[in-house]
């Protein structure tokens, strides 16, 4: 039943509103829903800065997470393939990806600037960086997943290596696939925001937006901006559920 | 279902007992906090450094050097300062939209920023050649920032059509030196480092753009200025005397500029030249500080001059000063 | 030159980690299948049945000796070389009919026409209307039996059948054991079987190699020359298992 899953929100809802106007959690701290919600009107008619509207943001911050997410997908992908495939491939990439790998994407910023400029290259290139690796991580572990009997299958069939690499490999490694795919999303989606903080050239974006709100002190519009890019971010993960379930029916 | 309920209700038991603990303690030292490098601030800095404040029974501590104004009155809206120097602008924004308590104190200078272009640049020679070009300010809401939409819209230039945008201080040099962007407005010693790294030059000085404009003020928290009215005296009165000092004693001054900022002593006179230190403050100025957030939309007031006679209050000043 | 299986000295080791641990499979294994011959081989589990298979399939280097197919040695994975994995080894993303086809078009047959060969198989192993289906949704059964088309449809010369029926239920696999005569008395594939049930040998093959425990080789190679359809209560029937039993037990 929906209304069960909704009530301890509603809730929570309650609760918090309740904490706010008995002035228990000061205006200042946290404001209340009611006022959370009145931001998020103001952010979607006035803007923050004001005549920048709130769609025009999502639609900033979506093109840059779109841009730096295809990138990971089109280089993640393929080198995930090869260096699942090939043992000599994998180790010569490999000590790189784990160096690489554990420096948090925020880290890059002023690299990213030194080389893309401040604008939306540089941000694309953190939530590149972010979604990058667990895409990687995904696709080779997929490729390892494949049930050695099926590529002996093929082999026995007299399937040439190309054959295996794309109609064996590539086809089992896919749920793998997909599972990282979802992790990259939601990486790059968390890791825009913080690289718009700093210095988008034309002013549009979700994190700019909120680093604005935070300039004039507007707590409300603040959280208001908060739980916009959580909602989006989890419109974009349940997208991306539905493509991984028509995929792989087959499971 | 009881699971969930419980859980709410310990959480909201949680914050109710986190909001109600104070630290209310004797003699705790007056917390306080600055700008980084920013050479308006020199009168804190000296009256560390020459002893003023202890002078004057002053038990001062600074808590925190910020990087821009918004966030010092973030800190005030967290309770964790009790004073500051800070940009007039972001403070009447934060008090305005009622993120924290602060009323002003003192007035800590007027003028002391400076349009910057870079250096070789021929075509940007007075602010309609700002027409779309991208210009840095070091946030929304701050003295810089108010600076250049109003000179904009005196000289009848639509603000749409300039791109203005959000850097630190600290990053402008780079970004006009990489040619990112086009121009940038921030506080001294910035214009003048630019000047000295040969990366910009002046095209208008602040004071150029408005004469005698207020720019950083002291102010204090409003429950603390109530509960230790005595504290808030010495440091005003420090204050005071350390803005003397700097007129009186201007080569030590740089000394100790240089020591704050870490920026070497030409670019520090030169900074120092462009600010006018004072204590006076500039009522007008506030108003028009109001009104021109008010028409930003950044601030919402019923009653503006109610709201300015709440924020400068001259009483500790008049009380300090000869008549 | 008529088709012809020959293995001759065959031996297999696996080499170990230190010298000790090598471990010998077999020792000498000789044997031919003639065209169209059903050849079973039986023996406890461990002997090696299932790796000889495999090395016949390409899928094992050999150690010594010679796997020969008309006289040519094979040593690798070829297309005249079928085999029917335990484990059915369906490719769980493609449907039914698209695992069917797999063979031909790996030989580059277009769609149609492989489509349509593979439904001649659908409909001849009485799998039809489950074309669409993926291989998740099938029962052991019927996956055996699409196991079995795969190899097939490629048309190899040898068909190796590693235990298909294992995992059956008795029921299943008697079914099984039927469909697969019926197809083999069509078609007279040359079939190369490994089970430890020696019933199931004696059932349907023409000749049952008992092969010894590890390291292992032949011991003794029976004819079975009893008609099709072969009454498993049969006192020929009965006298043969016992036999092979009876070697079974000698060897351990």
């Amino acid at each position: 039943m929906i209304w069960k899953r909704l009530l301890p929100p509603v809730v929570l809802l309650l609760v918090w509103q309740g904490l706010s106007a008995s002035g228990i959690i000061p205006a200042y701290k946290l404001p209340s829903p009611v006022a959370v919600a009145a931001g998020l009107a103001d952010l979607i008619q006035t803007g923050m800065p004001p005549g920048h509207l709130l769609h025009v943001h999502i639609y900033y911050s979506l093109q840059r997470v779109l841009w730096g997410y295809a990138l990971a997908l089109l280089t993640a992908i393929p080198l995930g393939l090869l260096m699942g495939w090939s043992h000599t491939i994998r180790g010569l990439i490999e000590p790189l990806v784990e160096m690489i790998r554990p420096i948090p994407p925020l880290a890059w910023i002023p690299i990213a600037i030194l080389w893309f400029g401040i604008g939306s290259k540089s941000a694309a290139f953190i939530i590149f960086l972010g979604a990058f690796f667990p895409i990687l991580l995904n696709t080779i572990s997929g490729v390892h997943s494949i049930d050695p009997v099926l590529i002996e299958a093929a082999r026995v069939l007299n399937a040439s290596r190309r054959f295996i690499f794309l109609k064996v490999l590539v086809p089992g490694a896919i749920p793998s696939i997909l599972t990282g795919m979802r992790i990259g999303i939601g990486i790059g989606w968390m890791t825009l925001v913080a690289a718009e903080f700093t210095g988008v050239k034309q002013g549009y974006g979700l994190g700019y937006m909120i680093m604005t709100a935070r300039d004039i002190q507007r707590s409300d519009e603040i959280i208001a901006g908060m739980l916009v890019i959580g909602i989006i971010g989890l419109g974009i993960d349940a997208c991306l559920k539905t493509v991984e379930r028509q995929t792989i029916k087959w499971r | 279902m009881k699971q969930t309920y419980t859980a709410v209700i310990l959480i909201a038991l949680m914050v109710i007992a986190g909001n109600g603990y104070s630290s209310e303690t004797l003699n705790q030292p007056i917390r306080m906090a600055y700008l980084q490098s920013d050479i308006h601030h020199l009168a804190l800095w000296v009256a560390l450094e020459k002893g003023i404040f202890k002078e004057n029974g002053a038990n001062v501590e600074v808590k925190g050097v910020f990087k821009a104004g918004p966030e010092i009155m973030t800190a005030f809206a967290a309770g964790e300062l009790d004073m500051a120097y800070v940009g007039e602008a972001p403070s009447t924004t934060a008090v305005a939209n009622k993120a924290a308590r602060a009323v002003v104190v003192s007035q800590v200078n007027t003028e002391g920023s400076a349009l910057v272009v870079a250096k070789n640049t021929t075509g940007i020679n007075n602010l309609s050649d700002l027409r779309g070009k991208t210009v840095a300010v070091p946030g929304h809401s701050t003295v810089q920032d108010f600076l250049l939409r109003r000179a904009l819209r005196e000289n009848g230039i639509d603000l749409k059509q300039v791109n203005i945008i959000v850097l630190k201080p600290p990053e402008m040099i780079g970004a006009l030196r990489t040619g990112q962007i086009d121009a940038f407005i921030a506080w001294e010693p910035y214009p003048s480092k630019a000047d000295t790294l040969s990366v910009g030059r002046n095209m208008a000085t602040s004071k150029e753009m408005w004469p005698g404009h207020p720019c950083c003020v002291l102010i204090s928290d409003h429950g603390f200025l109530v509960g230790h009215p005595e504290d808030v005296k010495a440091v005003v009165k420090s204050h005071v005397q350390a803005t003397d000092y700097i007129h009186r004693n201007p080569d030590e001054a740089v000394k100790i500029g240089v020591k704050y900022t870490g920026m070497d002593e030409t670019t520090v006179r030169q900074a120092m030249q462009n600010v006018h230190y004072t204590y006076e403050l500039s009522i007008q100025g506030e108003k028009e500080y109001v009104q021109f957030l008010s028409e930003l939309g950044y601030i919402h007031l019923d009653d503006p001059d109610k709201f300015v006679d709440y924020f400068i209050n001259p009483d500790i000043l008049k009380g300090i000063l000869p008549q | 030159m008529a088709l012809k299986l020959e293995i001759s000295g065959l031996k297999k080791i696996y080499t170990g980690a230190a010298p000790g641990d090598a471990v010998q499979v077999f020792e000498g294994i000789d044997c031919i299948v003639e065209k169209g011959q059903f050849f079973t081989l039986v023996g406890p589990s461990g002997c090696g049945k299932t790796t000889l298979l495999r090395m016949i399939a390409g899928l094992e280097p050999i150690t010594a000796g010679n796997i020969l197919l008309n006289g040519e040695r094979l040593n690798d994975c070829n297309e005249n070389i079928g085999l029917v994995f335990q484990e059915y080894a369906l490719f769980p993303w493609r449907k039914l009919l698209s695992n069917i086809e797999v063979g031909l078009e790996i030989k580059g047959v277009p769609a149609r026409e492989r489509q349509a060969e593979a439904m001649t198989y659908v409909e001849a192993f009485g799998l039809k209307g489950f074309e669409n289906r993926y291989p998740k949704e099938l029962s052991g059964g019927m996956k055996q039996r699409v196991a079995i088309a795969r190899a097939l449809i490629a048309n190899p010369q040898v068909v190796l059948m590693d235990e298909p029926f294992g995992s059956l239920d008795s029921q299943n696999r008697d079914k099984m054991q039927n469909f697969l005569l019926k197809i083999w008395g069509e078609r007279k594939d040359t079939i190369l079987f490994v089970t430890h049930n020696v019933d199931e040998a004696v059932y349907l093959s023409d000749r049952i190699a008992v092969m010894s425990p590890r390291p292992s080789k032949i011991l003794n190679i029976f004819d079975i020359n009893l008609k099709h359809p072969r009454d498993r209560t049969s006192l020929e029937a009965n006298r043969i298992r016992r036999d092979i039993l009876e070697l079974l037990d000698l060897a351990e």
